[in-house]
Protein backbone atom coordinates (compact mmCIF):
# COMPACT_ATOMS: atom_id res chain seq x y z
CA UNK A 1 0.00 0.00 0.00
CA UNK A 2 2.71 2.44 1.00
CA UNK A 3 4.69 1.65 -2.17
CA UNK A 4 1.59 2.27 -4.24
CA UNK A 5 1.02 5.62 -2.55
CA UNK A 6 4.63 6.68 -3.11
CA UNK A 7 4.37 5.64 -6.75
CA UNK A 8 1.16 7.64 -7.14
CA UNK A 9 2.71 10.70 -5.53
CA UNK A 10 5.74 10.42 -7.82
CA UNK A 11 3.47 10.10 -10.83
CA UNK A 12 1.50 13.19 -9.79
CA UNK A 13 4.72 15.16 -9.36
CA UNK A 14 6.13 14.08 -12.73
CA UNK A 15 2.94 14.97 -14.57
CA UNK A 16 2.80 18.30 -12.72
CA UNK A 17 6.39 19.18 -13.65
CA UNK A 18 5.84 18.28 -17.31
CA UNK A 19 2.57 20.18 -17.61
CA UNK A 20 3.88 23.20 -15.71
CA UNK A 21 6.97 23.61 -17.88
CA UNK A 22 5.48 22.93 -21.29
CA UNK A 23 1.72 23.53 -21.34
CA UNK A 24 0.85 26.00 -18.58
CA UNK A 25 3.46 28.51 -19.75
CA UNK A 26 1.27 28.93 -22.82
CA UNK A 27 -1.58 30.33 -20.72
CA UNK A 28 0.59 32.41 -18.42
CA UNK A 29 -0.96 35.56 -16.93
CA UNK A 30 1.57 38.38 -17.38
CA UNK A 31 4.26 35.72 -17.65
CA UNK A 32 3.31 34.08 -14.35
CA UNK A 33 2.31 30.44 -14.65
CA UNK A 34 0.24 28.32 -12.32
CA UNK A 35 2.53 26.52 -9.82
CA UNK A 36 1.09 23.09 -10.47
CA UNK A 37 3.89 21.34 -8.59
CA UNK A 38 3.26 23.46 -5.51
CA UNK A 39 -0.45 22.65 -5.68
CA UNK A 40 0.24 18.92 -5.90
CA UNK A 41 2.68 19.17 -2.98
CA UNK A 42 0.07 21.00 -0.89
CA UNK A 43 -2.55 18.41 -1.83
CA UNK A 44 -0.22 15.60 -0.75
CA UNK A 45 0.60 17.44 2.46
CA UNK A 46 -3.07 18.02 3.22
CA UNK A 47 -3.91 14.38 2.68
CA UNK A 48 -0.85 12.79 4.32
CA UNK A 49 0.71 15.29 6.75
CA UNK A 50 3.89 17.35 7.11
CA UNK A 51 6.42 14.59 6.43
CA UNK A 52 4.84 13.80 3.10
CA UNK A 53 4.55 17.51 2.38
CA UNK A 54 8.24 18.10 3.07
CA UNK A 55 9.49 15.05 1.16
CA UNK A 56 7.23 15.53 -1.86
CA UNK A 57 8.07 19.24 -1.83
CA UNK A 58 11.75 18.38 -1.89
CA UNK A 59 11.36 15.93 -4.75
CA UNK A 60 9.03 18.15 -6.79
CA UNK A 61 11.21 21.21 -6.20
CA UNK A 62 14.33 19.30 -7.16
CA UNK A 63 12.66 18.28 -10.41
CA UNK A 64 11.81 21.94 -11.09
CA UNK A 65 15.45 22.77 -10.35
CA UNK A 66 16.96 20.31 -12.81
CA UNK A 67 14.36 19.81 -15.54
CA UNK A 68 15.05 22.17 -18.46
CA UNK A 69 14.60 25.13 -18.94
CA UNK A 70 15.75 25.66 -15.35
CA UNK A 71 19.04 27.53 -15.27
CA UNK A 72 19.30 28.57 -11.63
CA UNK A 73 21.24 27.02 -8.76
CA UNK A 74 19.75 23.61 -7.96
CA UNK A 75 18.14 23.26 -4.54
CA UNK A 76 16.32 26.61 -4.48
CA UNK A 77 12.88 25.36 -5.50
CA UNK A 78 13.54 22.17 -3.49
CA UNK A 79 14.02 24.19 -0.31
CA UNK A 80 11.09 26.50 -1.05
CA UNK A 81 8.60 23.72 -1.82
CA UNK A 82 9.80 21.46 1.02
CA UNK A 83 9.13 24.18 3.60
CA UNK A 84 5.83 25.12 1.96
CA UNK A 85 4.77 21.46 1.97
CA UNK A 86 5.77 21.02 5.61
CA UNK A 87 3.80 24.09 6.67
CA UNK A 88 0.78 22.95 4.66
CA UNK A 89 0.99 19.58 6.42
CA UNK A 90 1.05 21.35 9.80
CA UNK A 91 -2.09 23.26 8.86
CA UNK A 92 -3.80 19.95 8.21
CA UNK A 93 -2.69 18.66 11.61
CA UNK A 94 -3.95 21.72 13.46
CA UNK A 95 -7.38 21.26 11.97
CA UNK A 96 -7.36 17.48 12.00
CA UNK A 97 -10.62 17.37 13.96
CA UNK A 98 -12.36 17.48 10.58
CA UNK A 99 -11.36 17.69 6.95
CA UNK A 100 -9.89 21.02 5.85
CA UNK A 101 -12.65 23.14 4.35
CA UNK A 102 -12.46 24.82 0.93
CA UNK A 103 -11.57 28.18 2.46
CA UNK A 104 -8.82 26.56 4.51
CA UNK A 105 -7.42 24.91 1.38
CA UNK A 106 -7.50 28.20 -0.54
CA UNK A 107 -5.73 30.04 2.28
CA UNK A 108 -3.15 27.26 2.50
CA UNK A 109 -2.48 27.58 -1.23
CA UNK A 110 -2.13 31.37 -1.05
CA UNK A 111 0.16 31.10 1.95
CA UNK A 112 2.21 28.27 0.41
CA UNK A 113 2.58 30.14 -2.86
CA UNK A 114 3.76 33.35 -1.14
CA UNK A 115 6.07 31.43 1.19
CA UNK A 116 7.68 29.36 -1.57
CA UNK A 117 8.24 32.37 -3.84
CA UNK A 118 9.71 34.32 -0.92
CA UNK A 119 12.14 31.51 -0.11
CA UNK A 120 13.02 31.03 -3.77
CA UNK A 121 13.71 34.73 -4.30
CA UNK A 122 15.46 35.03 -0.94
CA UNK A 123 17.93 32.26 -1.74
CA UNK A 124 18.43 33.86 -5.15
CA UNK A 125 19.25 37.18 -3.52
CA UNK A 126 21.66 35.46 -1.12
CA UNK A 127 23.41 33.87 -4.10
CA UNK A 128 23.57 37.28 -5.86
CA UNK A 129 21.47 36.07 -8.76
CA UNK A 130 20.94 39.21 -10.85
CA UNK A 131 17.67 37.79 -12.16
CA UNK A 132 15.84 38.38 -8.86
CA UNK A 133 13.90 41.62 -9.13
CA UNK A 134 12.30 42.68 -5.86
CA UNK A 135 10.47 45.50 -7.62
CA UNK A 136 8.46 42.91 -9.53
CA UNK A 137 8.22 40.48 -6.64
CA UNK A 138 4.98 41.76 -5.08
CA UNK A 139 3.05 41.83 -8.34
CA UNK A 140 4.20 38.37 -9.33
CA UNK A 141 3.40 36.85 -5.94
CA UNK A 142 -0.07 38.37 -6.13
CA UNK A 143 -0.76 37.01 -9.59
CA UNK A 144 0.80 33.63 -8.75
CA UNK A 145 -1.27 33.24 -5.57
CA UNK A 146 -4.50 34.06 -7.38
CA UNK A 147 -3.67 31.79 -10.28
CA UNK A 148 -2.67 28.97 -7.91
CA UNK A 149 -6.01 29.12 -6.14
CA UNK A 150 -7.74 28.74 -9.51
CA UNK A 151 -5.54 25.73 -10.32
CA UNK A 152 -6.02 24.30 -6.85
CA UNK A 153 -9.81 24.22 -7.27
CA UNK A 154 -9.30 21.57 -9.96
CA UNK A 155 -6.19 19.76 -8.80
CA UNK A 156 -6.42 19.49 -5.00
CA UNK A 157 -9.76 17.63 -4.82
CA UNK A 158 -8.53 15.25 -7.53
CA UNK A 159 -5.23 14.45 -5.80
CA UNK A 160 -6.82 14.18 -2.35
CA UNK A 161 -9.56 11.90 -3.67
CA UNK A 162 -7.06 9.59 -5.36
CA UNK A 163 -4.84 9.54 -2.28
CA UNK A 164 -7.80 8.75 0.01
CA UNK A 165 -8.79 5.84 -2.22
CA UNK A 166 -5.45 4.26 -1.43
CA UNK A 167 -5.54 4.71 2.32
CA UNK A 168 -5.74 1.49 4.31
CA UNK A 169 -9.08 1.03 6.07
CA UNK A 170 -7.25 0.56 9.39
CA UNK A 171 -5.50 3.90 8.98
CA UNK A 172 -8.64 5.66 7.85
CA UNK A 173 -10.30 4.67 11.11
CA UNK A 174 -7.34 5.98 13.06
CA UNK A 175 -7.45 9.33 11.27
CA UNK A 176 -11.16 9.65 11.89
CA UNK A 177 -10.98 8.73 15.56
CA UNK A 178 -8.17 11.18 16.24
CA UNK B 1 14.92 8.49 24.08
CA UNK B 2 13.65 11.25 26.32
CA UNK B 3 11.90 8.68 28.53
CA UNK B 4 15.27 7.35 29.63
CA UNK B 5 16.23 10.70 31.07
CA UNK B 6 13.84 10.33 34.01
CA UNK B 7 10.47 11.48 35.22
CA UNK B 8 10.65 15.26 34.67
CA UNK B 9 11.08 14.73 30.96
CA UNK B 10 7.89 12.72 30.78
CA UNK B 11 5.73 15.78 31.42
CA UNK B 12 7.56 17.67 28.71
CA UNK B 13 7.03 14.88 26.29
CA UNK B 14 3.34 14.72 27.01
CA UNK B 15 3.04 18.47 26.47
CA UNK B 16 4.51 18.10 23.02
CA UNK B 17 1.58 15.94 21.93
CA UNK B 18 2.59 12.78 20.11
CA UNK B 19 6.31 12.78 20.80
CA UNK B 20 7.69 10.24 18.44
CA UNK B 21 5.74 11.56 15.46
CA UNK B 22 6.68 15.17 16.14
CA UNK B 23 10.30 14.26 16.61
CA UNK B 24 10.32 12.23 13.42
CA UNK B 25 8.76 14.88 11.26
CA UNK B 26 11.14 17.51 12.63
CA UNK B 27 14.05 15.23 11.83
CA UNK B 28 12.69 14.84 8.29
CA UNK B 29 12.39 18.61 7.88
CA UNK B 30 15.88 19.28 9.19
CA UNK B 31 17.37 16.57 6.97
CA UNK B 32 15.61 17.98 3.92
CA UNK B 33 16.71 21.56 4.64
CA UNK B 34 20.27 20.32 5.07
CA UNK B 35 20.01 18.41 1.80
CA UNK B 36 18.78 21.57 0.05
CA UNK B 37 21.63 23.68 1.40
CA UNK B 38 24.11 21.00 0.39
CA UNK B 39 22.68 21.04 -3.13
CA UNK B 40 22.77 24.83 -3.32
CA UNK B 41 26.37 24.98 -2.12
CA UNK B 42 27.44 22.19 -4.48
CA UNK B 43 25.75 23.83 -7.45
CA UNK B 44 26.54 27.46 -6.64
CA UNK B 45 30.04 27.28 -8.07
CA UNK B 46 29.23 27.11 -11.76
CA UNK B 47 32.77 27.45 -13.06
CA UNK B 48 34.10 24.14 -11.76
CA UNK B 49 31.79 21.46 -13.22
CA UNK B 50 28.82 21.15 -10.88
CA UNK B 51 28.11 17.70 -9.39
CA UNK B 52 24.41 18.35 -10.09
CA UNK B 53 25.13 18.24 -13.82
CA UNK B 54 24.51 14.46 -14.23
CA UNK B 55 21.17 14.99 -12.49
CA UNK B 56 20.26 17.69 -15.01
CA UNK B 57 21.29 15.48 -17.89
CA UNK B 58 19.19 12.62 -16.54
CA UNK B 59 16.20 14.87 -15.94
CA UNK B 60 16.45 16.27 -19.45
CA UNK B 61 16.63 12.76 -20.89
CA UNK B 62 13.44 11.77 -19.07
CA UNK B 63 11.48 15.02 -19.28
CA UNK B 64 12.61 16.16 -22.73
CA UNK B 65 10.42 13.63 -24.58
CA UNK B 66 7.61 14.20 -22.04
CA UNK B 67 7.68 17.96 -22.60
CA UNK B 68 7.88 17.41 -26.32
CA UNK B 69 4.75 15.26 -26.24
CA UNK B 70 2.92 17.62 -23.92
CA UNK B 71 3.69 20.65 -26.05
CA UNK B 72 2.43 18.93 -29.19
CA UNK B 73 -0.90 18.62 -27.37
CA UNK B 74 -1.10 22.35 -26.74
CA UNK B 75 -2.90 23.30 -29.94
CA UNK B 76 -6.29 23.68 -28.16
CA UNK B 77 -4.61 25.74 -25.44
CA UNK B 78 -3.09 27.95 -28.10
CA UNK B 79 -6.47 28.47 -29.73
CA UNK B 80 -8.02 29.44 -26.40
CA UNK B 81 -5.28 31.92 -25.69
CA UNK B 82 -5.51 33.35 -29.18
CA UNK B 83 -9.20 34.01 -28.75
CA UNK B 84 -8.51 36.02 -25.61
CA UNK B 85 -5.59 37.76 -27.22
CA UNK B 86 -7.51 38.63 -30.39
CA UNK B 87 -8.71 42.05 -29.19
CA UNK B 88 -5.33 42.96 -27.77
CA UNK B 89 -3.69 41.96 -30.99
CA UNK B 90 -6.04 44.01 -33.13
CA UNK B 91 -5.39 47.03 -30.97
CA UNK B 92 -1.67 46.46 -31.10
CA UNK B 93 -1.84 46.01 -34.85
CA UNK B 94 -3.77 49.25 -35.25
CA UNK B 95 -1.17 51.02 -33.14
CA UNK B 96 1.60 49.46 -35.17
CA UNK B 97 0.04 50.42 -38.49
CA UNK B 98 -0.33 54.00 -37.28
CA UNK B 99 3.31 54.19 -36.28
CA UNK B 100 4.31 52.53 -39.53
CA UNK B 101 2.32 55.14 -41.41
CA UNK B 102 4.07 57.93 -39.51
CA UNK B 103 7.39 56.33 -40.17
CA UNK B 104 6.69 56.02 -43.89
CA UNK B 105 5.69 59.67 -44.05
CA UNK B 106 8.86 60.58 -42.21
CA UNK B 107 10.90 58.44 -44.57
CA UNK B 108 9.31 60.18 -47.51
CA UNK B 109 10.60 63.47 -46.14
CA UNK B 110 14.11 62.14 -45.73
CA UNK B 111 14.48 59.95 -48.79
CA UNK B 112 18.11 60.72 -49.59
CA UNK B 113 19.18 60.21 -46.04
CA UNK B 114 17.28 56.98 -45.84
CA UNK B 115 18.69 55.79 -49.13
CA UNK B 116 22.20 56.27 -47.81
CA UNK B 117 21.28 54.49 -44.62
CA UNK B 118 19.72 51.68 -46.59
CA UNK B 119 22.82 51.32 -48.70
CA UNK B 120 24.90 51.15 -45.57
CA UNK B 121 22.55 48.66 -44.03
CA UNK B 122 22.61 46.60 -47.17
CA UNK B 123 26.36 46.52 -47.04
CA UNK B 124 26.21 45.46 -43.43
CA UNK B 125 23.72 42.74 -44.16
CA UNK B 126 25.65 41.56 -47.18
CA UNK B 127 28.68 41.25 -44.96
CA UNK B 128 26.81 38.95 -42.62
CA UNK B 129 27.57 35.59 -44.13
CA UNK B 130 25.09 32.81 -44.45
CA UNK B 131 25.13 30.42 -41.53
CA UNK B 132 23.96 26.84 -41.31
CA UNK B 133 20.87 26.64 -39.15
CA UNK B 134 19.33 23.79 -37.21
CA UNK B 135 15.59 24.28 -36.75
CA UNK B 136 14.07 23.48 -33.35
CA UNK B 137 10.82 23.84 -31.51
CA UNK B 138 10.29 25.36 -28.06
CA UNK B 139 9.03 22.64 -25.70
CA UNK B 140 9.31 24.34 -22.30
CA UNK B 141 9.43 27.84 -20.86
CA UNK B 142 10.56 29.38 -17.59
CA UNK B 143 7.95 31.26 -15.59
CA UNK B 144 7.97 34.85 -14.40
CA UNK B 145 7.76 33.95 -10.74
CA UNK B 146 11.05 32.12 -10.99
CA UNK B 147 12.50 35.22 -12.67
CA UNK B 148 14.01 33.03 -15.37
CA UNK B 149 13.78 33.90 -19.03
CA UNK B 150 14.83 30.57 -20.45
CA UNK B 151 13.25 28.11 -22.85
CA UNK B 152 13.90 24.48 -23.69
CA UNK B 153 14.21 23.51 -27.33
CA UNK B 154 13.97 20.01 -28.75
CA UNK B 155 17.40 19.93 -30.37
CA UNK B 156 20.51 18.82 -28.53
CA UNK B 157 24.05 17.65 -29.01
CA UNK B 158 22.76 14.87 -31.28
CA UNK B 159 21.64 17.61 -33.71
CA UNK B 160 24.94 19.46 -33.51
CA UNK B 161 23.83 22.09 -30.98
CA UNK B 162 26.61 23.24 -28.65
CA UNK B 163 26.79 25.67 -25.74
CA UNK B 164 27.21 29.34 -26.75
CA UNK B 165 25.51 29.12 -30.12
CA UNK B 166 23.19 31.84 -31.37
CA UNK B 167 19.45 31.15 -31.41
CA UNK B 168 17.22 33.23 -33.68
CA UNK B 169 13.91 33.09 -35.47
CA UNK B 170 12.31 34.80 -38.43
CA UNK B 171 11.92 38.09 -36.55
CA UNK B 172 15.32 38.40 -34.93
CA UNK B 173 17.60 37.34 -32.10
CA UNK B 174 16.13 34.97 -29.50
CA UNK B 175 19.10 34.18 -27.26
CA UNK B 176 21.97 31.80 -26.84
CA UNK B 177 22.39 28.18 -25.83
CA UNK B 178 23.57 27.84 -22.23
CA UNK B 179 23.12 24.13 -21.59
CA UNK B 180 22.82 21.10 -23.81
CA UNK B 181 21.95 17.46 -23.43
CA UNK B 182 21.53 14.67 -25.94
CA UNK B 183 18.09 15.72 -27.14
CA UNK B 184 17.32 19.11 -25.57
CA UNK B 185 19.00 22.46 -25.02
CA UNK B 186 18.32 25.35 -22.70
CA UNK B 187 18.29 28.79 -24.28
CA UNK B 188 18.90 31.97 -22.26
CA UNK B 189 16.65 34.63 -23.79
CA UNK B 190 18.06 38.11 -24.39
CA UNK B 191 15.41 39.50 -22.01
CA UNK B 192 16.99 37.75 -19.00
CA UNK B 193 18.90 39.93 -16.58
CA UNK B 194 21.89 37.58 -16.96
CA UNK B 195 22.08 38.24 -20.68
CA UNK B 196 24.23 40.85 -22.41
CA UNK B 197 24.57 41.12 -26.19
CA UNK B 198 26.82 43.39 -28.21
CA UNK B 199 24.52 45.57 -30.31
CA UNK B 200 25.28 47.94 -33.18
CA UNK B 201 23.10 50.95 -33.86
CA UNK B 202 22.13 50.71 -37.50
CA UNK B 203 21.85 54.46 -38.10
CA UNK B 204 25.30 55.46 -36.84
CA UNK B 205 27.04 52.09 -36.60
CA UNK B 206 27.86 52.93 -32.99
CA UNK B 207 28.58 49.98 -30.72
CA UNK B 208 26.88 49.25 -27.44
CA UNK B 209 25.64 46.60 -25.10
CA UNK B 210 22.11 45.25 -24.90
CA UNK B 211 21.14 43.72 -21.57
CA UNK B 212 17.87 42.18 -20.44
CA UNK B 213 15.60 43.94 -17.96
CA UNK B 214 13.94 40.78 -16.68
CA UNK B 215 10.52 41.98 -17.75
CA UNK B 216 7.79 39.76 -19.16
CA UNK B 217 7.65 41.69 -22.44
CA UNK B 218 11.36 41.11 -22.89
CA UNK B 219 12.32 44.80 -23.13
CA UNK B 220 16.03 45.52 -23.16
CA UNK B 221 18.45 48.20 -21.98
CA UNK B 222 20.95 49.58 -24.47
CA UNK B 223 24.13 51.35 -23.39
CA UNK B 224 26.50 52.77 -25.97
CA UNK B 225 30.24 52.42 -25.70
CA UNK B 226 30.72 55.85 -27.24
CA UNK B 227 29.32 58.23 -24.62
CA UNK B 228 28.74 61.05 -27.10
CA UNK B 229 26.60 59.03 -29.46
CA UNK B 230 22.89 59.33 -28.76
CA UNK B 231 20.45 56.74 -30.00
CA UNK B 232 17.03 58.00 -31.11
CA UNK B 233 13.65 56.40 -30.88
CA UNK B 234 13.07 54.24 -33.93
CA UNK B 235 16.71 53.29 -34.38
CA UNK B 236 17.25 49.64 -35.14
CA UNK B 237 19.85 47.49 -33.46
CA UNK B 238 21.66 44.42 -34.80
CA UNK B 239 24.26 42.19 -33.18
CA UNK B 240 27.88 43.02 -33.91
CA UNK B 241 29.01 39.48 -33.26
CA UNK B 242 31.54 37.96 -30.92
CA UNK B 243 34.97 36.64 -31.73
CA UNK B 244 34.68 33.18 -33.25
CA UNK B 245 30.95 33.80 -33.68
CA UNK B 246 30.22 32.50 -30.16
CA UNK B 247 27.92 33.20 -28.50
CA UNK B 248 26.51 35.69 -31.03
CA UNK B 249 26.90 35.85 -34.79
CA UNK B 250 26.91 39.31 -36.39
CA UNK B 251 24.09 40.97 -38.26
CA UNK B 252 21.09 39.50 -36.45
CA UNK B 253 18.37 42.11 -35.77
CA UNK B 254 17.72 42.58 -32.05
CA UNK B 255 15.10 45.29 -31.72
CA UNK B 256 14.09 48.88 -32.10
CA UNK B 257 14.74 51.82 -29.73
CA UNK B 258 11.52 53.03 -28.11
CA UNK B 259 12.78 55.66 -25.68
CA UNK B 260 16.05 57.25 -24.58
CA UNK B 261 16.87 58.53 -21.10
CA UNK B 262 20.03 60.14 -19.83
CA UNK B 263 21.75 57.79 -17.40
CA UNK B 264 21.41 59.20 -13.89
CA UNK B 265 24.75 59.89 -12.25
CA UNK B 266 26.82 58.84 -15.21
CA UNK B 267 27.82 59.91 -18.69
CA UNK B 268 25.97 58.68 -21.71
CA UNK B 269 22.41 57.60 -22.14
CA UNK B 270 20.36 54.45 -21.85
CA UNK B 271 17.87 53.44 -24.48
CA UNK B 272 14.96 51.11 -23.95
CA UNK B 273 14.62 48.57 -26.72
CA UNK B 274 11.60 46.66 -27.81
CA UNK B 275 12.84 43.35 -29.18
CA UNK B 276 11.64 42.08 -32.54
CA UNK B 277 11.02 38.69 -30.97
CA UNK B 278 8.06 38.45 -28.58
CA UNK B 279 9.48 36.20 -25.84
CA UNK B 280 6.07 34.86 -24.89
CA UNK B 281 5.34 33.69 -28.43
CA UNK B 282 8.48 31.89 -29.51
CA UNK B 283 7.78 28.62 -31.22
CA UNK B 284 10.07 27.61 -34.05
CA UNK B 285 13.63 28.83 -33.75
CA UNK B 286 16.89 28.25 -35.57
CA UNK B 287 20.20 27.48 -33.91
CA UNK B 288 23.27 28.68 -35.79
CA UNK B 289 25.27 25.48 -35.91
CA UNK B 290 27.40 25.88 -38.97
CA UNK B 291 30.48 28.04 -39.41
CA UNK B 292 30.24 31.20 -41.53
CA UNK B 293 31.83 31.35 -44.94
CA UNK B 294 34.27 34.01 -43.73
CA UNK B 295 34.84 36.25 -40.73
CA UNK B 296 33.01 39.53 -41.23
CA UNK B 297 34.62 41.55 -38.44
CA UNK B 298 37.70 42.57 -40.40
CA UNK B 299 35.53 44.25 -42.99
CA UNK B 300 33.27 46.01 -40.52
CA UNK B 301 36.13 47.69 -38.69
CA UNK B 302 37.18 50.34 -41.25
CA UNK B 303 33.63 51.69 -41.44
CA UNK B 304 33.32 52.09 -37.69
CA UNK B 305 36.75 53.59 -37.11
CA UNK B 306 36.21 56.00 -39.96
CA UNK B 307 32.87 56.98 -38.50
CA UNK B 308 34.34 57.52 -35.06
CA UNK B 309 37.36 59.45 -36.28
CA UNK B 310 35.18 61.79 -38.30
Amino acid sequence: MIALRIGLAALFLMVAVTVQTSVLTQIAVAGVTCDLVLIVVIALALSRGPEWGAISGFVGGLLLDVVPPADHTAGRWALALAIAGYVAGLIRRETSAGPVGPLGVALTVVFGSALSLLIYSGTGALLHDPAVDWGQFGVRVGIAAGYDVVGAIVVIPLVMWVMSRFTAARERRRVVSR
Amino acid sequence: MLKDLGTPARGLVRAAGVPREVRRRRTVLVLIILACFTLIVLDARRSAGSPVEPLRTGAAAVFGPLESTASSARQPVDNLRDRFAELDRLQAENEKLKTDNDQLRQQLNTTDYTRNRAAELDRLLRLAPKFTMTPARVIGMGSAQSFSHTVTIDAGTADGVRVDQTVLNGSGLVGRVVRTTQGTSTVLLIGDRNSTVGGRLNSTMALGFVSGRGEVGGTLDYKLVDLKARPRAGDRIVTWGSSGNAPYVPGVPIGVVTSVTATAGALGSTAIIKPYVDPTRIDTVGVVTGPPARAPRGQLKPTTTAGKAG
